[in-house]
């Protein structure tokens, strides 16, 4: 059976569903947009934490993710050879404002960074080139991190996305997933030990924003949200999507790095805080994966 | 002018001539349905009924569709205030049918045939050459039958009457009329969006 066959047999039987799963932007092709938002946010919470403490592999290495998500972006894309046709609507369209945060992001990094990373480039870190080229990548990675909970707020037909706390969250989850991959680099780029513990303060605080967030999103839902809202919540804790929750949100992004930090096992190193991040940033990609593949259509009914 | 299309429910009997008469019209491949029929309960034992009720693109004078779309080519025309897409703008985002709240556009990423191995019909043929892969689809009220001055097919072909097409804001036309004396009502009208198909109540 073909993917195209497999997908007519799944969206007959939605069809028959009284709450219909949205597949369009989860499975086949769609699997790469959130990979590409994961890459993206992870990106540009890199490029801010790595400002913030002056890391400049940080910096290198958010440019190339989102180089990664950039492209992501496009497989995602039907048809990705018109891709330039997406930077028309950008007074209506979070997505076309989120095509030109990437397209910001890349052409800032590409003027910027070579002179941070070769001392002898065309022009220094310092000069007026490359402080405009890091003032755009700035620009591209401020929407970039906000562009995503925004396209998913403005989904009307999935009322789960459909929430103003979802751009609060994706904020959060690239801020949370910057300082991880911050924590994944120290064993080869190490931080300062006053940096360290300020970086680990950010996300134990960042780490309790997004609980906090997650709780009020779970008891707006379940008190007032409507009924395809409550079925979202409902795939994510007790469905489907359950085991990817409880192993992959939950004790992979969670509990393993609390537990770590926690010192009880392991005494806290450089190395010990690098599987902190890589756990942190694996979490952060479930919970996006889960919270997009959580979505059903509002039912079509009187 | 703004077309709004008037749909009967005490007269619709749920017979898809609709559906099917659409889908001659446009040729769409299998998983795309510009207009089905939704069948649906309503009240409680033992004072139950089925209904059913037709959806199709409700071409709203708000459109979520068109605002979320990165290209323009979900678009409105201006005309006749009928909610289209430009094919060869369509990036195939798919941020129009995550923004549309009655779910009612479609992706085709891959040619689909009704009888799979045996290969394409002529009339599938003709319509795989006329149409892209990798872009949304969607009802457009049957634009090019309304410019020859037809009806919409599934208007047309409705065997009960219980579809009509007409300008809502001509307070004298009989889909005005309509919702007017009959109680005309939208799906979701809580979402905002300004629908312009009308249910008359069963």
């Amino acid at each position: 059976m073909t993917s195209g066959q497999l997908k007519y047999e799944k969206f007959m039987v939605d069809l028959t569903r009284e709450y219909r799963p949205q597949r369009e932007w989860a499975e086949g092709r769609g699997l790469y947009l959130i990979i590409g938002h994961f890459l993206v946010g992870v990106a540009g919470g890199a490029w801010i934490f790595g400002h913030l403490f002056d890391h400049p592999a940080s910096l290198v290495c958010s440019f190339f993710l989102a180089v990664g998500g950039g492209l992501c972006h496009l497989i995602n894309l039907g048809r990705p050879e018109r891709f330039w046709r997406m930077m028309r609507c950008i007074r209506t369209s979070w997505v076309a404002r989120g095509f030109w945060g990437i397209s910001f992001f890349m052409v800032g990094g590409i003027i910027f960074l070579p002179a941070l990373v070769f001392p002898d480039f065309l022009w220094s870190a310092d000069s007026f080139i490359a402080k405009t080229g890091e003032a755009i990548a700035w620009v591209g990675a401020v929407i970039m991190i906000g562009y995503m909970g925004f396209a998913y707020m403005v989904s009307k037909a999935i009322p789960f996305w459909n929430s103003p706390l979802h751009p609060v969250l994706y904020i959060a989850y690239a801020l949370r997933g910057g300082a991880g991959l911050l924590f994944l680099l120290a064993p080869m780029y190490a931080l300062a030990p006053r940096l360290e513990a300020s970086l680990l303060q950010s996300w134990i605080w960042i780490t309790c924003l997004v609980i906090a967030l997650w709780g009020v999103e779970a008891v707006a839902v379940m008190s007032s949200g409507d009924g395809a809202a409550r079925r979202s919540f409902h795939e994510l804790f007790k469905g489907n999507l359950a085991g990817y929750v409880y192993i992959g949100i939950l004790l992979l992004g969670l509990v393993v790095p609390v537990f770590l930090l926690s010192g009880v096992a392991v005494a806290q190193t450089s190395l010990s805080l690098a599987f902190v991040g890589l756990t942190s940033v694996i979490g952060d990609l479930f919970i996006k994966l889960c919270s997009v593949k959580a979505g059903v259509h509002i039912p079509v009914r009187i | 002018m703004r077309l709004a299309m008037v749909i009967d429910l005490k007269r619709c009997v749920g017979c898809y001539g609709c559906q099917i008469a659409c889908k001659a019209e446009h040729g769409t491949p299998p998983g795309v349905f510009n207009t089905r029929v939704v069948k649906q309960e309503i009240g409680e034992y033992p004072t139950v009924n089925l209904v059913s009720l037709p959806v199709g693109c409700n071409h709203c004078s708000d459109a979520p569709c068109v605002a979320s779309c990165p290209t323009g080519a979900s678009f409105v025309w201006e005309d006749s205030g009928i909610v289209d897409i430009d094919p060869d703008k369509c990036v195939g985002c798919r941020s129009c049918m995550m923004a549309c709240p009655y779910s009612n556009r479609y992706f085709v990423s891959e040619r689909l045939d009704y009888y799979g191995d045996k290969g394409p019909t002529i009339i599938e043929a003709y319509w795989n050459a006329k149409t892209q892969l990798g872009v949304v689809r969607k009802c457009n009220f049957c634009r090019d039958r309304i410019m020859e001055g037809k009806e919409p097919a599934c208007v047309a072909n409705c065997p009960a009457i219980a579809r009509h097409i007409g300008d809502i804001s001509d307070p004298t036309s009989e889909v005005s009329r309509l919702i007017k004396e009959r109680g005309g009502f939208t799906l979701q009208p809580e979402k905002g969006t300004g629908p312009n198909v009308y249910y008359l109540p069963a």
